[in-house]
């Protein structure tokens, strides 16, 4: 199973930096996937120290080993009480979670999440452990098992206070109103991604604030625990050339979508298996090679540009109508992205007579294999062939 | 009459030492010679890695132009064009 899980925030009206702070760490050997979101105190910069600090702590402390229930108790015994408001500094919701479905959630002062399975609520047991050195902290730990197609749905204060104090919500939206938008929201798109599914919570709150101006920064985390999306892409020949039909058959016996990036790797998979190339000659947008078209593989484009571009894209997260940008869909809209890339290098690629500098191939997917994981929580794995 | 058929390569290579300007050709040809002459994508002829630095490739018929321009690929079917009349 593949947790799809994302982030969308929106900072506080007249504010320039985001008081909330969403970090996450999906390890792709083990399955395990952590994330913690963190409200700071306050607004703006202040705020923006406080939540990131927390959270990267937090996730630090996760990553080297130590149990959920111990970093978060650390951390909710370590942060400070602002001289002003004699509250903590920033509050939290982590998680850690494994692809069987096991997932231990701590909160400590953050909204509580929500549970959904087949359109419903379910109200799972919490063990409270109060902190020794503040009496007014408490952390609420759960132990929950999901099923194929739950979904978790984490905010922060700013989702369900949103319009508090106006005259239809007094207030707020509470969690109330959060689940009731959620439970329409997956009755409207029941397959609805994590990304989309937090985009709109986040659009929803913001709009029911007056002047849709935001009174706090408004943060919501979904995870979709699901089937994965399987994807592969082929980019460059294999340095040993007998190989080439080996490799040619495990790439179209693939379960899921195919692509192939790279002129002489078309070239190969269509000698090997007998699928012709179309190639485009007519279409030239953006100032790369057109893609190409061959029977029973979703996406063929050129190599090196393209891929170059891509992770243009990817990093910026605009894309323009090329070939990149439809390998940058491509990748996106799939969650176990398998890359096989050959090691056989094209001399011609290092001519210093080129007018533009050219990747090293392993070097392109390695940065974009990279953000992948880290920017986009995808799960992604590379074999050099 | 067999259609003279042009195959621009698409390749890396080939694409950024001129191959892009090259794909003007596709609109191009069609005015200039009319039904006579095909243009076609290839995603990589496969000989930059053979005749190393001459990218970008054309092939004309069986005739391969390397460090191919707009000029040279007309001035190649204008020749194979002329024999074809004789």
């Amino acid at each position: 199973m593949f947790i799809d899980i994302d982030c969308s925030q929106q900072k506080k009206y007249n504010q320039n930096a985001y008081g909330d702070y969403f970090t996450s760490k999906r390890y792709p050997e083990t399955g395990r996937l952590v994330a913690v979101l963190s409200d700071g105190l306050g607004s703006g910069i202040k705020a923006n120290i406080l939540a990131c600090m927390t959270a990267t702590m937090l996730l630090k402390f996760l990553e080297e080993g130590s149990s959920i229930k111990k970093a978060c108790e650390t951390i909710m015994n370590s942060l400070p009480v602002c001289q002003v408001r004699k509250i903590s500094y920033s509050t939290f919701s982590a998680i850690d979670s494994d692809e069987d479905g096991n997932v231990k959630i701590v909160e400590e002062g953050n909204p509580q999440f929500l549970w959904i399975r087949n359109g419903e609520i379910l109200e799972p047991k919490f063990e409270v452990i109060t902190s020794k050195e503040f009496p007014n902290r408490h952390m609420h730990i759960y132990h929950i098992k999901l099923e194929a197609n739950d979904r978790l749905v984490f905010c922060s204060d700013g989702v369900t206070q949103a319009a508090l104090g106006s005259k239809d919500l007094k207030l707020g939206l509470r969690r109330e109103g959060l689940i009731e938008f959620v439970k329409k929201e997956l009755l409207r798109e029941p397959d609805i991604s994590s990304s989309k599914l937090s985009k709109h919570i986040v659009k929803y709150a913001i709009s029911k604030e007056l002047d849709r101006k935001p009174k706090d920064d408004v943060s919501a985390v979904c995870v979709y625990y699901r089937e994965p999306r399987k994807s592969i892409v082929f980019t460059g020949p294999p340095y040993h050339q007998d190989k080439d039909k080996y490799y040619a058959k495990a790439f179209i016996e693939f379960d899921g979508k195919k692509a192939i990036s790279g002129g002489t790797t078309a070239n190969l998979i269509s000698r090997e298996l007998s699928i012709p190339i179309k190639a485009n000659v007519n279409y030239n947008i953006g100032k790369l090679p057109a893609i190409s078209y061959m029977e029973g593989i979703d996406l063929v484009t050129e190599g090196i540009l393209t891929l170059t571009r891509t992770y243009e894209y990817l990093e910026s997260g605009e894309y323009k109508d090329d070939a990149a940008g439809d390998l940058m869909k491509f990748l996106l809209d799939t969650d176990c992205i398998n890359f096989m890339v050959g090691a056989k290098l094209n001399q011609a690629h290092y001519d210093p007579n080129l007018p533009i500098e050219i990747e090293i191939r392993k070097n392109i997917i390695k940065k974009i294999s990279d953000i992948l994981q880290n920017k986009y929580y995808k799960k992604v794995t590379i074999q050099y062939m | 009459m067999e259609k003279i058929k042009v195959e621009i390569c698409l390749g890396t290579a080939c694409f950024v030492m001129g191959g892009a300007d090259l794909q003007d050709l596709s609109d191009i040809i069609p005015l200039k010679f009319g039904e006579k002459v095909e243009v076609l994508g290839n995603t990589c002829l496969d000989l930059c890695s053979t005749e190393y630095g001459k990218a970008p490739f054309v092939k004309v018929n069986d005739f391969i132009i390397e460090k191919a321009t707009k000029d040279k690929v007309i001035a190649k079917i204008n020749e194979i064009l002329s024999t074809q009349e004789k």
